[in-house]
C-alpha cells in the first residue's frame, strides 16, 4: 500500500491568522512550513455550513452533503415531546449519509482518521483505522476501530489516553469565569494533546500506510476561543500588559509546534502524495452578548421555568440546555451554539404549541420581532440574518433542523441565559466563528502559488476521493475544483462522477442524558466559547 | 419476562460494562455483577451511562429507548444497578 493522499484538519484555522504566522515580513515566519505550502500550493477560503459550527460542518466535510441531508446540526440533539424537550447528545449513528471512510473503504482503499468529530461509534465496513475526536477517554478503546487499535496505541512511546482524549473533569474545573491563570493553564493544556494525535498519525503513516490517511488537530479552536486576543493580527498593538505578551508567546509556542507536526507527517508520507488542509470554520471577534430567549420572553414566546433554591436548581439555571415552562413555550433557541429558533407545534389538539394551521403567521411575526432587535445607539440590527430552514437547510433531514438559524452582526452564538439586558457589550472580545475557513493544497499535480475562488466545506470530500483516485459520487453537493490541479494532472486523471452513495441505517430514537452529563458537556462548550 | 431471558441479559450488560471499565483502574471490592450500581461502585458520570447506552444499542444493533430507564417523572435518576439496565434491555426486546 502507499500513501496516496494526506489529509490534515484544523478545527477554526483562518487566513486571518495563518497569513499573519506565515509571513516573512518580520523575518523568520512563526509557521515556515505553512508558508511553503502558501507559496508552493493552492489556497481557497472554504465557506462552512450555515451555521458554521464544528458538528455539521466537519460532518458536511466527511460527506460531501449539507446538515439538511447529513442530520447532524449541534452537539446537543433535542426530541421535542408532547410537554416536555427531552436533550441528549448527536454521534455517528445520527449522519443520514455515507461518509468518506467509508466510500473509500468499500472500494478496497485503506483509510485511517483520527480524531474527527462524529466517528464514534465506528462503521462497521470500515477498512482501515479510526480513533475518533470528542470522546472521552474512558470510551477510546471502544470506540475505536480496530477493535485491537487502542492496545497498539498504548505501545506507542508517551502514548497518555488522558492527555489525548477530552477530559470532562479537568474542564469542569474550569466552569468558572476564566482567571488569568485558569485561561493560561487552558492554552497549554491542550499543547500535548495535539503531540499525542501526531504521534498516532505518524505511527500508522509509517506502520500502515493507508491509502488515506487523515488527521484533525481541534487545538486551534480551542485556543482561538479563549485566546483570540492574543492571536488577532489587529490586537497587537499599542500598550500590551505583561499577561498579554506572555498569552501571545504561548499562543505562537502552539502554532509554531503545530507547524512542525505538519511538516514530519508531510514528510513522512512522502513526496508522491497529495496533501490537503481545511477547517470547519474560522474565527473573529465577537463584542457583544445577545440574549437571545431573554428577548423572547420580552416578546411573549417563552416562559423560564422557576428554578428551585438548591445546588440541583442552580446547576441547572447555569446550565445552557434551555430550562422552560414547556406548557407556555411556543418558540424557543435550545442552546447557544445551535443559533437557531425552534418553534414549538402542537402535534396533536391539546397539546401545548402553535397549533398547525397558525406555524406560518407566527413564523411571520417571530421574524419581524427579530428584525426589531436594533441598537439603541445606531439603528442597526443585531441580528443581520434570520434563514428559514427550508431555506438553508434543504434536505430529509429539514425538520430536525431549527426553525429558523439566526446570524449576529459580529457572527457571535446567542446565549441562552435568564439574564438581562438583552444585549451587552462584552468586557472583553473574544473568538468566535466565522463562515470563512481555510482550504489548502500542495504536493504533485496540485498548482503552485495559486489563490482560487472561495470553495464550499462539501468540496472537500470530493476533492479528497479525486485525489485518491476515486469517482465523486453523483449525490454529493460538493465539486472538485479543478483550478486546484495542473492541467496535467487533469488531462492525465479526469474527474468522474460516479454511482450515488450508499445508505446507511440510521435510527430515531436517543439514550437519554442525565443533568450530570449536562453539566459537564457545558462546561466544555462554555470553555470554548459557545456559552457566556 | 422469564428469568432465562433476564439472565441472558444480565450476562450481556455485564460483559459489556466490564469491557468498558477494563482500562479505567477501579478496584473493586466486588466483581461485576447484576447487582452493581453505575455511580455508587463504578463511578460512572453522565456521559459514561450514554456511552453504555451507546454499546448496549450497538451490541442490540437497535435503538433502546432509554430516556424511559434515565428520567422518572421528570428528573433524571440518580443511579442504577445493571440488573435494572438489563431489565430494561430486555422490556425493549419483546
Amino acid at each position: 500500500m502507499t500513501v496516496r493522499t494526506l489529509f490534515i484538519g484544523m478545527d477554526g484555522a483562518t487566513f486571518t491568522v495563518l497569513n499573519d504566522l506565515t509571513s516573512r515580513a518580520a523575518g523568520a515566519p512563526v509557521m515556515p512550513f505553512l508558508a511553503k505550502i502558501f507559496e508552493e500550493g493552492t489556497r481557497a477560503k472554504l465557506r462552512s455550513t450555515p451555521n458554521p459550527l464544528t458538528p455539521p460542518a466537519w460532518v458536511s466535510l466527511m460527506t460531501g452533503r449539507g446538515p439538511g441531508h447529513h442530520g447532524v446540526f449541534d452537539f446537543i440533539r433535542a426530541e421535542e415531546r408532547a410537554e416536555d424537550v427531552f436533550f441528549t447528545l448527536y454521534d455517528s449513528r445520527d449522519c443520514r449519509v455515507e461518509t468518506i471512510w467509508s466510500i473509500a473503504s468499500r472500494q478496497g482503499l485503506k483509510v485511517a482518521a483520527l480524531n474527527f468529530p462524529f466517528t464514534a461509534p465506528p462503521p462497521k465496513d470500515l477498512n482501515g483505522f479510526m480513533v475518533p475526536g470528542f470522546i472521552p477517554w474512558r470510551h477510546l478503546r471502544r470506540n475505536s476501530a480496530p477493535h485491537d487499535l487502542y492496545d497498539r496505541l498504548k505501545a506507542i512511546p508517551d502514548f497518555d489516553a488522558k492527555e489525548l482524549a477530552w477530559d470532562f473533569e479537568q474542564e469542569k474545573q474550569a466552569m468558572e469565569e476564566l482567571t488569568h491563570e485558569d485561561r493560561e493553564n487552558w492554552v497549554k493544556y491542550h499543547l500535548p494533546r495535539e503531540r499525542q494525535w501526531f504521534r498516532i498519525a505518524d505511527h500508522l503513516l509509517r506502520e500502515e500506510s493507508p491509502e488515506l490517511m487523515a488527521v484533525m488537530f481541534d487545538g486551534v479552536d480551542k485556543l482561538q476561543h479563549q485566546a483570540w486576543l492574543y492571536v488577532d493580527p489587529k490586537q497587537q498593538s499599542g500598550d500590551l500588559s505583561d499577561y498579554h505578551q506572555r498569552m501571545r508567546v504561548l499562543c505562537l509556542d502552539y502554532f509554531r509546534q503545530l507547524d512542525g507536526f505538519i511538516e514530519k507527517l508531510v514528510v513522512a508520507a512522502g513526496p508522491e502524495v497529495q496533501v490537503f488542509l481545511a477547517s470547519d470554520h474560522g474565527f473573529t471577534a465577537t463584542t457583544e452578548v445577545v440574549r437571545i430567549n431573554a428577548y423572547l420572553h420580552e416578546k411573549g414566546y417563552l416562559k423560564w421555568k422557576e428554578v428551585p433554591d438548591t445546588d440541583a436548581g442552580r446547576r441547572r439555571e447555569d446550565s445552557m440546555f434551555a430550562f422552560l415552562d414547556w406548557q407556555q413555550t411556543i418558540a424557543y433557541c435550545r442552546t447557544p451554539s445551535s443559533n437557531g429558533i425552534n418553534i414549538r407545534v402542537a402535534r396533536h389538539p391539546g397539546e401545548s404549541g402553535v397549533p398547525p394551521d397558525q406555524y406560518e403567521a407566527v413564523r411571520k411575526r417571530l421574524i419581524r420581532d427579530l428584525e426589531d432587535l436594533k441598537d439603541p445607539a445606531t439603528g442597526e440590527r443585531i441580528i443581520t440574518e434570520i434563514h428559514l430552514r427550508e431555506d438553508v437547510f434543504p434536505g430529509a433531514a429539514m425538520h430536525d433542523a431549527p426553525d429558523l438559524l439566526l446570524v449576529l452582526r459580529d457572527f457571535g452564538f446567542v446565549s441562552i441565559k435568564n439574564k438581562l439586558p438583552v444585549v451587552e457589550a462584552r468586557a472583553e472580545i473574544a473568538g468566535t466563528h466565522h463562515p470563512d475557513g481555510v482550504f489548502l493544497a500542495y504536493g504533485p499535480g496540485i498548482s503552485k502559488g495559486a489563490t482560487i475562488a472561495r470553495r464550499n466545506i462539501t468540496d472537500v470530500g470530493a476533492t479528497l476521493l479525486y485525489s485518491l483516485g476515486l469517482p465523486v459520487p453523483s449525490d454529493f453537493e460538493g465539486k472538485v475544483p479543478q483550478a486546484m490541479f495542473t492541467a496535467e494532472q487533469l488531462e492525465r486523471r479526469p474527474v468522474v462522477i460516479g454511482a450515488s452513495t450508499v445508505g446507511t441505517a440510521r435510527n430515531d430514537d436517543a439514550a437519554g442524558m442525565g443533568q450530570d452529563e449536562k453539566a459537564q458537556i457545558m462546561a466544555q462548550l462554555q470553555l470554548l466559547g459557545y456559552m457566556e | 419476562m422469564d428469568r432465562f431471558t433476564q439472565d441472558t441479559a444480565e450476562k450481556t450488560v455485564c460483559a459489556i460494562v466490564e469491557d468498558l471499565v477494563q482500562d479505567w483502574g477501579l478496584e473493586l471490592a466486588e466483581p461485576i455483577g447484576p447487582r452493581t450500581m453505575l455511580v455508587a461502585d463504578l463511578d460512572f458520570a453522565s456521559v459514561d451511562i450514554i456511552q453504555l447506552c451507546v454499546a448496549l444499542e450497538q451490541s442490540y444493533e437497535r435503538k433502546l429507548g432509554f430516556h424511559d430507564l434515565l428520567m422518572k417523572d421528570g428528573s433524571y435518576v440518580g443511579d442504577l444497578s445493571l440488573a435494572q439496565v438489563a431489565a430494561h434491555v430486555e422490556s425493549r426486546l419483546q
